[in-house]
This record gives structure tokens, C-alpha cells and sequence, in this order.
């Protein structure tokens, strides 16, 4: 379920960049869930043409993705189908992160590669590779159009640079195909549904029910095996008029779109042949959770340890197949300190420093061992993580006394008497409660009261916990609404500034470039925070 | 130095003794170093409702609270003349009023549960109060359930801890100077050992005589689970190799935290680093609202350079 504060930046976010019609469709469909056109047309109160065009941005802006859902047949029907659209509030929140993950393109390639490639394929969604060949028209044009007017260079110069730099980002994973304009989706039988049931109960696992965005994502997905898969196609002959046409329509930095929204019969045979690609956000943010286990790792232990967690993330990284994964898969003590000797930290590390920085990794548990096989406990080190966060939240909001029984409760994950609190945390029986009642006011804490009848007379205990995932989800909503200040208090002293006039020049510029430094650099580091309890 | 018996001899021991300690570093370890001097020159006590040993009015700011307030009432305990003969009879109303109490056992009575027990009137039951009291037949007592009210006693009976608090209460009050002074000395002995059991950490602080009272192994282990509490030390067992290599697979141990001294703070968080994360309105707080982040105090002294 998407936090309150979350619609709420995401809709900020949107209206930053795109106005506020565009923002006016996107919040209908986060607040109410997959909408057909009309139904949006009817909630937004604005004219059709002004969804469609709406609609148009943000589909090609990853924001939005339509499917189709084929409704159950009965007694001999036709199956219903309607296009629906689902707005994707993930991909609206990384609009905020394209400078991190610009930032790992060139810390993993080359530099130049920044100013070819990636503000095209973010700012603007989806950039077309033209189905033809390596020098596919379209894409390269757009990329190298862009370049030309950067660079003083010959065009074979510029072509050759761009493509090199596509093919580093593909292989690298930074690049994607896009997801199928609209898939169809059907909705499971009865006996479907219940067959499924009756498996996940024989085999005692606990299957999380899909919701309908990944249901929606995973149908629209190319398969592996074409997802990052550059294949030349066929020249389109005599759309190659319409193509330039439809080209001229887009400016660089924007986007070419394939769907029911634009008229089919401009692009006939040539739209199979397309292919359109995009930032591969899957990987952006596994390499985001990379760097947070080792920053997590670096707080408590040596650079010895650091530089084997490393090495063992860089090592299982291309066997990962989703971006939330338990663990890593487990490695061998040679092949860890095979990869370990790769990297400049690591170079001169011996194999028993490597076993030792292992057996320090085991305690906590960050490394798990098992038949001379270690793996990363991915699970476990961000749970530490956001215990940290949540508890440096009590600690400066309620005080040490408040923080002590907050990390008594939660590390003991049931039900405690309110004076067995305060024997364990050394506070005051006359205090304990007071502060117990402000956490739990705010919704850090969960109490249940207890009525024992004794001897003589009816004696009530009151009981508190943490409830660990209630708890998540309000400090998430939490961080975006704190995210959302941010933004808003950025705008406001933009607005401030133009106001004093009595204050000199330069004088202004310097009090504007500090403060824009202090509210944006919280703000990337508070966006960590929310990965952390979001995407991790 | 003559041998005698009387408390004056103590008193000169102790002075000599003092000089030696205050060329130490008086942070800390000082008092410390003091309360062992007790232990030294009387024998040690089993519990804290035990008297402790007397001291030289100079040294007793330094002792804990707990001895201080134990002393000062044992002194004033010894001034006590012996009243007049016809104290010792009890009357009818005193037989009563102390039957109440004495069935009350170790949690005792205050005034107002005697009422309703016994349809007495006030002014007499205080009367049989301070009668009592003078004879020695009960005694006053602190609660930490009901800290404004009197809480009275049969002599014979030890309060109960539900009264009391526990080990670790005094005069109805937590003694927290106590407390954090063995917590330091409890992380200090871990910091020495590196990786520490239980067992351990108990016997560094009775060697190193830090508590005047000898501290059971569970007071020990509430000291340690504090310091846990406090993210100063964690709790992890043994894997029976490497630092742990003297200590049993499996059995609990205690290492201290990272790289930051005792006392240092965790590493501030990304929320509790901007004024939202410590603010307690944050849920009040709306973009148009009369607390927003374009009004907030927070805000604007954060920002002021």
C-alpha cells in the first residue's frame, strides 16, 4: 500500500515537472487505482483529449502503464476487455534519484558516457532504437543529435562514441527494452484460484498475493532472454518518409510513444520492428541496496570486512533475480578471496585475513556459513539497518529513557508489563508510563490493557509492544512527508529571495547556494532512508 | 596508629587513607576506589537493606545514596534516648492498629488502608501511629507506589521489594548515580577483556571491589542488559574460534560496540538529522497549515547561518 505522504510527493514531483493536468491524472489513478480513460475523464474533470495527452506523458515517462484486462466468460460471452491504465508510483519517486544513478553510471563506466547517454533516456523515458541495425536511425540520431550540439566533432566520431556507449550500458544492465504497451491480463477462474491456494497450503509456504502492479509489470515484461538483447532488424521502406515525420515531431530529450492512444495506421509494419528502450531502474536500485549494506558494515566493523563484502556482492551480483533477495548466493572461501585479490582495496590481503574478516561478518550475522559456503544475509543487515534509523527517531524525538525501552520492546518482539520496563531499563516506576503513553500516542508502540480479578480487588496492567511492520509503514509515510517539507522549504526560499531586495548580491547568492546545499543534500540522504524502508 | 575499637579509630584510618586517593583520577574512579576502602575495614554486605558500615562525615558525599541515607538514619537512630516506663504498655487501640499493620506483612499499610480496615477516627489512629512508632513496633518505610503517602510497617518484617522497588531503590527513589557509575565500570571491565561472559564481567567488578555491596550475578546481568539497552554493548554467542576461542560454542557473551567510546552516541539517522525527524508535531504538520514547513521554528533556526 502506497503511504499517504508518498501519493502526496509523488504528486508534487509530477507537478514539478509536467503541470498540473498532468499531476491532476496521476494523483486520480494513485488515490483510485487502475482507471479506463472514461472513468478517468469522469474523476479528474477534464476533457478527453487533455487525459489522452496526459496519459501520453506519462506512459512515456515510465509512469504510467497500460494493460488489459480480459474479464471471465460465462455461458458462451465474448470476453470483456478494457484498456486500463496503473500509474507506477516507484517509478515516479526514482525521478528524484536521476543524479544517483548517473552517479553510478560513471563511477561503473566511463565518463563520457554521462554526456552521451543517460539525461536522454532518463528526462525523456524512452528513447527508440530504430529496428534496422546497430546504426539504428532514431535512437542514434536523437543521442548523437544531442551530442553534435555539445561536442565539436565529426558525425562518424560522435556515432561511433554513442553506440560504443549504448553497448557498454546494455551490457551493463543499465539499459533495458521497454515493457509491452499493453498486455493483456486475465483474471484467474475460481478453480485457478483455489487450486493455488490448496498447493501453497500442502507445501506450507506462504505465497504473497501479487498485487495487480506486479501482476500487471510481470505481463508486460520482455522475457530474459530479450531483455537486454540488441538485435539488428529490417529497414522500414517506405514509412521511412512517415518515420522522419513522426521523428519531427520529437524534439530530443522527448519521447516516441506506441499505443491506442496515437492513430495505428501512421506506423503499420515499421512498429513491429521497433524497438524502445529505457533506464533499467531494476538495477539502479540493486546496486543502491549494494551500497547500503556496505555502508551499514563499514559503521560496525574493519576495512578488512568491508573489502569482503565487497567483493562478495560484486561476485553474486548478476545472479540476483530480483532486487529484494533474502541472500546471496553462497561462495566458496576460494572463490571469495579470488574476487577479493581483484579489487584495488583488496590486493594485498592475505587468504587468512579474508577467513578472519569472514568469522568477524558471522557476528552479528551478516555472513552466513554453511558446508564451507558463505552467503550474504541481504534480510538481516537491513533490518539492522532500519532498526537503527527507527531508534535514532526515538532517541532524538523522545529522549534516552524512551529510547532504552523502545529497544527493550523491540528486541524482544512481544507483549511487555509496564513495570518490568521500567526494572529493565533502570527508569523510574512513576515515569515509565508517561513516556511509554507519549510513544504510543505517536504510534511507535502498541499497548493492551489487562484486568486480573484477585483476592479483593480487580487489578489492571497495561502491556506494550513494537509492532514491527505497522511500525515501518508509519515512519515510511513518515520520511516522505518529512521529504515533502524539504521540497516545499526549498521553493520557499526561492520565493524569499526574490523578495530581499535590501540584502547585497553576493551576500544572497552565498546564503542561497548553502541553503539549497543543506535542504538537497538532507534530502538525497533521506531518500536513502526511504529506500531502505521502500525498495530494500 | 593506636589500636582501639571505638568508631574514632576508623575515623583516623580512613583519613590517612584518603589523602593516597585523591591523588588519583578523581573522574570516576575515585569513589570507586573509596566505597572499597569500606569493604576493607569491615566486612562486606550481603544486602542493600542491611546497615552499612559508619563513616567520616568528610567521606560520606562520595559514598552512594544509598549508604548515605542508610547512615545518616542509624546515627540518628543511636541518639535515641529511652522513653519512660508506661511506654511499653499498648492499648486497646494501639493492639488494633498494630494488628492491622502486622497482617500486612512485608507490604505494610499506610494510613488511609488502616481506615478503611478499621472504623477508627483519624486523629486516633495517628495517635496509635506515633505511640507505635515510639516503642518500636513499627516502623516508617518508603513506597515507590505511593511516594506522598506514609507507608507504615511491623518491625519485625523486611519490606518487600514491591514497596521498596528492588535491589536497585532507595528512599523510595531509583539510585541512578549508583547505577550509572556501575555501568561504566561494567563497560570498562568488557572494553578491558574484549569479549566477556557474564562470569566474567562479575568477577572483574569483585575484584576490582567497584560496589561496596557484592552484587549478585543477576544484578550483574541487569547492569549488562542496560548497557545493551543503551547500544554500548551487544549480546552475541560464541563460535568457539577466534576471539571467542577461550569461551565455549554457543555460550552468551558481551562485546562492546563499534568504534565509539563509552557513553558516545549511535550515528544519527537520516530523519533525526532534519528538524522534522525530532519535531513532536510532525503529525500536525501540513503544507498550508499553520504548522508547515514554510512557518516552522525548527526550520528557520536550522537554517539560519
Amino acid at each position: 500500500m502506497v503511504p499517504q505522504y508518498g501519493i502526496k510527493c509523488a504528486v508534487n514531483l509530477i507537478t514539478t515537472h509536467f503541470g498540473d493536468h498532468v499531476a491532476k491524472v496521476c494523483e486520480c489513478l494513485l488515490r483510485k487505482g487502475p482507471l479506463t480513460l472514461q472513468a478517468t475523464v469522469r474523476f479528474t474533470e477534464l476533457t478527453s483529449s487533455q487525459v489522452k495527452n496526459c496519459l501520453l506523458v506519462l506512459i512515456q515517462h515510465n509512469c504510467v502503464q497500460a494493460f488489459v484486462l480480459e474479464q471471465s466468460v460465462e455461458h458462451g460471452d465474448a470476453a470483456k476487455t478494457n484498456t486500463q491504465y496503473i500509474a507506477l508510483f516507484d517509478n515516479i519517486i526514482h525521478r528524484w534519484r536521476f543524479t544517483k544513478f548517473l552517479t553510478i553510471v560513471s563511477q561503473n563506466l566511463d565518463k563520457q558516457l554521462i554526456e552521451n547517454k543517460k539525461e536522454t533516456n532518463f528526462k525523456s523515458g524512452k528513447s527508440k532504437a530504430n529496428s534496422k541495425s546497430i546504426n539504428q536511425r532514431l535512437t542514434l540520431k536523437q543521442m548523437s543529435d544531442r551530442a553534435k550540439s555539445v561536442q565539436n566533432e565529426g558525425d562518424d566520431v560522435i556515432l561511433d562514441a554513442v553506440q560504443e556507449a549504448f553497448i557498454k550500458l546494455l551490457n551493463a544492465h543499465f539499459i533495458e527494452r521497454c515493457p509491452a504497451s499493453e498486455p493483456v491480463l486475465t483474471n484467474p477462474t475460481k478453480q485457478e484460484v483455489s487450486a493455488r491456494k490448496r498447493a501453497a497450503k500442502s507445501a506450507k509456504i506462504f505465497e504473497e498475493q501479487e498485487t495487480l502492479e506486479q501482476r500487471v509489470m510481470e505481463a508486460a515484461a520482455p522475457s530474459e532472454a530479450l531483455r537486454f538483447l540488441l538485435v539488428a532488424q529490417a529497414e522500414p521502406a517506405a514509412d521511412g518518409g512517415k518515420d522522419e515525420t513522426n521523428s519531427s515531431i520529437v524534439t530530443p530529450g522527448e519521447k516516441r510513444k506506441y499505443d491506442s492512444l496515437e492513430s495505428e495506421t501512421e506506423y503499420g509494419a515499421a512498429d513491429e520492428q521497433v524497438v524502445l528502450w529505457r533506464a533499467n531502474f531494476e538495477e539502479f536500485i540493486r546496486r543502491l541496496r549494494h551500497k547500503a549494506c556496505v555502508e551499514n558494515v563499514k559503521t560496525r566493523l574493519d576495512d578488512g570486512a568491508v573489502t569482503v563484502l565487497k567483493a562478495m556482492l560484486e561476485a553474486t551480483r548478476s545472479t540476483e533475480k530480483k532486487v529484494k533477495t533474502d541472500n546471496s548466493v553462497p561462495l566458496s572461501l576460494n572463490s571469495i578471496y579470488e574476487e577479493v585479490i581483484k579489487s584495488e582495496e583488496g590486493r594485498n590481503i592475505t587468504f587468512d585475513r579474508v577467513r578472519a574478516a569472514l568469522i568477524q561478518l558471522s557476528c552479528p550475522p551478516l555472513v552466513k556459513a554453511a558446508n564451507e559456503s558463505y552467503s550474504i544475509d541481504f534480510k538481516k543487515i537491513i533490518e539492522l539497518a532500519q532498526n537503527e534509523e527507527v531508534e535514532s527517531i526515538v532517541l532524538k524525538r523522545y529522549g534516552r529513557d524512551a529510547y532504552r525501552m523502545f529497544r527493550l520492546l523491540s528486541n524482544s518482539g512481544h507483549l511487555l508489563e509496564t513495570d518490568k520496563i521500567a526494572d529493565a531499563t533502570f527508569v523510574e516506576k512513576k515515569e515509565t508510563p508517561k513516556i511509554l503513553y507519549k510513544l504510543w500516542k505517536d504510534d511507535y508502540l502498541q499497548m493492551e490493557k489487562l484486568q486480573v480479578t484477585g483476592a479483593k480487588r480487580l487489578s489492571q496492567f497495561l502491556l506494550w509492544k513494537v509492532n514491527k511492520n505497522i511500525l515501518r509503514e508509519h515512519v515510511l509515510d513518515e520520511m516522505f512527508h518529512a521529504a515533502l517539507n524539504l521540497v516545499q522549504r526549498v521553493a520557499f526560499e526561492l520565493e524569499q529571495e526574490k523578495e530581499m531586495l535590501n540584502i547585497p548580491r553576493d551576500k544572497l547568492l552565498i546564503r542561497q547556494r548553502k541553503v539549497r546545499l543543506l535542504l538537497e543534500s538532507a534530502h538525497m540522504k533521506l531518500d536513502d532512508a526511504i529506500m531502505l524502508f521502500h525498495d530494500f | 596508629m593506636g589500636v582501639s575499637t571505638g568508631p574514632q579509630w576508623r575515623i583516623t584510618k580512613l583519613h590517612v587513607q584518603l589523602s593516597a586517593c585523591q591523588r588519583l583520577d578523581a573522574k570516576g574512579t575515585l569513589r570507586p576506589t573509596l566505597i572499597s576502602l569500606f569493604t576493607s575495614s569491615q566486612p562486606p554486605i550481603k544486602t542493600a537493606h542491611q546497615s552499612p558500615p559508619p563513616c567520616s562525615v568528610r567521606a560520606t558525599h562520595l559514598l552512594p545514596s544509598s549508604c548515605r541515607q542508610a547512615t545518616k538514619s542509624r546515627m540518628s537512630a543511636k541518639r535515641k534516648r529511652p522513653g519512660p516506663a508506661s511506654d511499653s504498655v499498648v492499648t486497646e487501640h494501639e493492639k488494633t492498629v498494630h494488628e492491622v499493620i502486622r497482617s500486612k506483612k512485608d507490604m505494610g499499610a499506610s494510613q488511609w488502608e488502616m481506615k478503611r480496615e478499621i472504623n477508627v477516627a483519624d486523629n486516633i489512629i495517628t495517635k496509635c501511629i506515633k505511640s507505635l512508632l515510639s516503642k518500636n513496633l513499627i516502623k516508617e518505610v518508603k513506597s515507590i507506589q505511593s511516594r506522598g503517602r506514609k507507608h507504615y510497617m511491623s518491625a519485625e518484617f523486611e519490606p518487600s521489594s514491591e514497596i521498596t522497588g528492588g535491589a536497585w531503590y532507595v528512599e523510595g527513589s531509583l539510585d541512578t548515580e549508583y547505577i550509572n557509575v556501575l555501568k561504566e565500570q561494567c563497560w570498562r571491565k568488557i572494553y578491558g577483556m574484549k569479549v566477556a561472559t557474564l562470569e566474567g564481567i562479575a568477577d572483574a567488578l569483585k575484584r576490582s571491589n567497584v560496589s561496596q555491596i557484592e552484587l549478585s550475578k543477576q544484578q550483574v546481568e541487569e547492569i549488562v542488559k542496560a548497557l545493551v539497552l543503551d547500544n554500548q554493548v551487544m549480546e552475541v554467542k560464541s563460535t568457539g574460534t577466534g576471539e571467542f576461542a577461550s569461551i565455549p560454542v554457543g555460550k552468551v557473551c558481551y562485546k562492546c560496540i563499534g568504534k565509539r567510546g563509552y557513553g558516545g552516541e549511535p550515528k544519527l539517522g537520516a530523519l533525526a538529522s532534519i528538524p522534522c525527524g525530532a519535531c513532536p508535531q510532525i503529525s500536525r504538520c501540513t503544507p498550508d497549515g499553520i504548522i508547515s514547513p514554510n512557518t516552522c521554528v525548527y526550520y528557520q533556526k536550522w537554517l539560519e547561518f
